[in-house]
C-alpha cells in the first residue's frame, strides 16, 4: 500500500512489511503466530525434541502466513473484479435504460 | 503525490497502478518470509556450536535449497508476467498524445486535434502561486480525459529522456529517432506529477510532467480554448 498524506505512517515489520496499510498483512501475522505456536507446540507434546520443535514452529509462522496471506488476498481481487463488473453494469445501464439495448428488459420479456 | 522520506508507492490512480500496487504488497510478504527464514536460520546457527557439524554430503538439504528457491521465483514471475501483458495492451485509445521530450522541457502534441501541440516548462520558484509544488510545476499541463484509454507516443529530441508519472504507472524512455508507445487509464479526476526519469543533462531535475485528468465535457472546453489561442 501506499503511504501518501493523511494516512499513518504504519508499523513496519522487519523494517520493510507495512502491517498498518498493506490489507490482509496483519492478520497473515496474526494467522502465522498462531500456527507457529501451535505447530511448535504440538510437535513438542508429541516429540519433547526441543531444537526440531522451534524448527517445525518457524515452519508453521511460513506455512499459516503465506496461506492466509494468499487466501485473503485471493477474497479481496475477487471482490474488486466482482465491484468492476457492477461499476461497469451501472454505467451500462445509465446508458442503454429505456433502449432496445437494455439487459433487464431482455430478461423480463417484457420485448 | 510524493512526499518526504517517502519509502513506498504513491496512491494508484490508474488499473495498472492498482495492478503493480498489489504486486508489490505480493512480493513483499515473500520478502518478509525470507528474511524472517534467513533471520531464524541466522539465529539457530550462532546459538549452538553442534548444528550439522559433521555434514559432508546430504541430497535432501541440496533438493531443499534447490527447489524452494525454484518455487519461490514462480511465485514472483507469474504475477510479473500477467502485469507486463497487461501494460502492453493498448485497445482503441480515445485520445493519443506524442510526448517528446527536449533539453530541458516536454511538449505534447494532440494529434486528433489540428494544431493542438504545447511545450511544458517548468514554473521557477520564484514564480510559483501559492500552494504551487517546486520544481514540479509546469507552465502548461497535458490535459486528458478520466476513464478514457489514452495512448501516448514518447520521443525525444536530442538526447535519451523519460516520460515517467508513478501514480499511472507509467515509465516510458524516449529515445531520438524512435517512437515508444504505451498507454494509461486515469481512473479519478487529479493532478498527477512526474518528472523525468533518464539522465539527459544539466537540467534533468528541472523538467517535470505534470498530468491533469478531468471530466471529458472539460476536457473539450480544454481543447476548444488551445486551438482558439493557437
Amino acid at each position: 500500500m501506499t503511504e501518501e498524506d493523511g494516512k499513518t505512517q504504519g508499523m513496519k515489520v522487519l523494517g520493510i512489511l507495512d502491517i498498518h496499510n498493506t490489507p490482509c498483512a496483519r492478520e497473515a501475522i496474526l494467522h502465522g503466530a498462531a500456527g507457529s505456536v501451535a505447530a511448535g507446540l504440538l510437535h513438542f507434546l508429541a516429540t519433547s525434541r526441543v531444537k526440531r520443535s522451534f524448527d517445525v514452529g518457524v515452519a508453521g509462522f511460513m506455512i499459516t502466513t503465506l496461506g492466509s496471506w494468499f487466501y485473503c488476498r485471493y477474497n479481496n481481487a475477487k471482490l474488486r473484479f466482482q465491484q468492476r463488473i457492477i461499476q461497469e453494469g451501472l454505467k451500462n445501464k445509465v446508458f442503454y435504460e429505456g433502449t432496445d439495448l437494455d439487459p433487464t428488459l431482455k430478461k423480463t420479456g417484457d420485448k | 503525490m510524493a512526499h518526504p522520506a517517502q519509502l513506498g508507492f504513491q496512491d494508484a490512480a490508474s488499473p495498472v497502478m492498482e495492478e503493480l500496487l498489489c504486486f508489490h504488497d505480493h512480493a513483499l510478504m515473500i520478502v518478509f518470509l525470507i528474511s524472517t527464514l534467513v533471520l531464524y536460520i541466522i539465529i539457530a546457527m550462532v546459538s549452538t556450536k553442534l548444528t550439522n557439524k559433521f555434514i559432508l554430503d546430504s541430497q535432501e538439504i541440496e533438493i531443499v535449497w534447490t527447489v524452494l528457491p525454484a518455487i519461490i521465483l514462480i511465485l514472483i514471475a507469474l504475477p510479473s508476467l500477467r502485469i507486463l501483458y497487461l501494460m502492453d495492451e493498448i485497445n482503441d485509445p480515445h485520445v493519443t498524445i506524442k510526448a517528446v521530450g527536449h533539453q530541458w522541457y516536454w511538449s505534447y502534441e494532440y494529434t486528433d486535434y489540428e494544431n493542438l501541440e504545447f511545450d511544458s516548462y517548468m514554473v521557477p520558484t520564484q514564480d510559483l502561486t501559492p500552494g504551487g509544488f517546486r520544481l514540479l510545476e509546469t507552465d502548461h499541463r497535458m490535459v486528458v480525459p478520466k476513464e478514457s484509454p489514452i495512448r501516448i507516443l514518447v520521443s525525444a529530441e536530442d538526447v535519451l529522456h523519460s516520460w515517467a508519472v508513478p501514480s499511472l504507472g507509467i515509465k516510458m524512455d524516449a529515445v531520438p529517432g524512435r517512437l515508444n508507445q504505451t498507454a494509461f487509464i486515469v481512473s479519478r479526476p487529479g493532478v498527477f506529477y512526474g518528472q523525468c526519469s533518464e539522465i539527459c543533462g544539466a537540467n534533468h531535475s528541472f523538467m517535470p510532467i505534470v498530468v491533469e485528468a478531468v471530466p471529458l465535457e472539460f476536457f473539450e472546453n480544454w481543447s476548444s480554448a488551445m486551438l482558439e489561442d493557437a
